[in-house]
């Protein structure tokens, strides 16, 4: 926090309301470098998708790793991709996921190199591409038990 | 791209007016400090995430190596996961096979825990990004490090139980 912050005891020793005073060019800059660099929907999307995943990876990990320990293999997984509870999850999971995986290491990226705008485009339109690449693949794969026929 | 920069600002910094409050020293009158400059000590200003300084500039640090940490894993899950329907059921049972290795029930331990302090970090992260909790935000820390430990626990004891009846307790 630098020394432009405003102290509530000075916003109100000061006769222009807070509400009223422009952000001061500092304090923007810093706001903008601090999470806007990546863009406000991309932040929003950050935090809507982790709240997902905070349900998703519970009940990923607690029905493979606790309930289904030992027994993982072929048929125990298509057992469970047989209800559609665990289907419906698995492919929000896996759109929620790719979106929050990659959008974290953009930002990553973001914070490092790729400072100009066209660079940052660029990137982000690659991820966007590799992104929808990889869900239509885990949809295929998943496709006996979204459609429930034919599955093994 | 061509948002102007205001433009960015009014979710993003909406919790900074509540973080402002730290920044003030303790028993101190107000006029003295009018047109003065402030010097908010060390531990004042360390709040939120992001800050280069002390204990939050490990949870960043570490949060963020967790994080690329689990982008890796997941390409590596998902390229695994789909041999079943790419080349049959028993490329994935054989794969499962050198899985149950205690070496590799060893590692998922480790990802169970890249995943659930990832997870609990971040879910304070969105508690001060919603401006709850920024007054107490090293209580916050603990305790969203303290759920991580005790599910982390849970997954140790189920782990090691389960390499202690198939593999005799020994990593061979």
């Amino acid at each position: 926090m630098s020394v432009d912050t405003v102290a509530p005891e000075e916003q109100a020793a000061s006769s222009v309301p807070t509400a009223q005073r422009p952000p001061s060019p500092a304090r923007l800059d810093r706001a903008v470098l601090d999470r806007g660099a990546g863009g406000v929907w991309a932040w929003l999307f950050q935090r809507v998708t982790a709240v997902f995943l905070l349900y998703g990876m519970a009940v990923h990990l607690i029905s493979t790793h606790i309930l289904a320990i030992g027994k993982l293999d072929f048929g125990n997984i298509a057992d469970r991709l047989g209800s559609n509870f665990f289907v419906v999850t698995d492919v929000l999971l896996l759109a929620a996921v790719l979106y929050h995986a990659l959008n974290g290491a953009r930002m990553v990226v973001l914070d490092y190199w790729l400072a100009g705008r066209t660079g940052r485009l660029t990137l982000t339109v690659a991820l966007w591409i590799f992104g929808l690449a990889t869900f239509a693949y885990g949809l295929w794969a998943l496709w006996p038990w979204i459609t429930q026929q034919g599955r093994p | 791209m061509g948002r102007p920069p205001g433009a960015a600002l009014s979710l993003p910094i909406a919790s900074r007016p509540r973080a402002t409050l730290r920044c003030t020293r303790r028993n101190e009158p107000v006029t003295a400090r009018q047109g003065g400059t402030l010097s908010p000590t060390a531990a004042e200003t360390n709040v939120g995430a992001g800050n280069w300084k002390g204990l939050g500039m490990w949870a960043w640090m570490l949060f963020r190596v967790a994080g690329v940490v689990l982008v890796l894993y997941l390409f590596a899950h998902i390229g695994v996961i789909s041999t079943a329907r790419v080349a049959g059921h028993s490329t994935l049972n054989s794969a499962f096979t050198l899985f149950d290795h205690p070496l590799f029930v060893l590692l998922d331990l480790l990802l169970v825990w890249a995943v659930l302090f990832h997870a609990l970090n971040g879910v304070r992260i969105l508690l001060m990004d919603l401006g709850l909790g920024i007054e107490r935000h090293k209580a916050v820390f603990w305790g969203c490090m303290g759920v991580a430990v005790v599910s982390l626990g849970f997954f140790a004891v189920k782990a090691f139980a389960y390499i202690a009846a198939h593999h005799g307790g020994g990593l061979v």
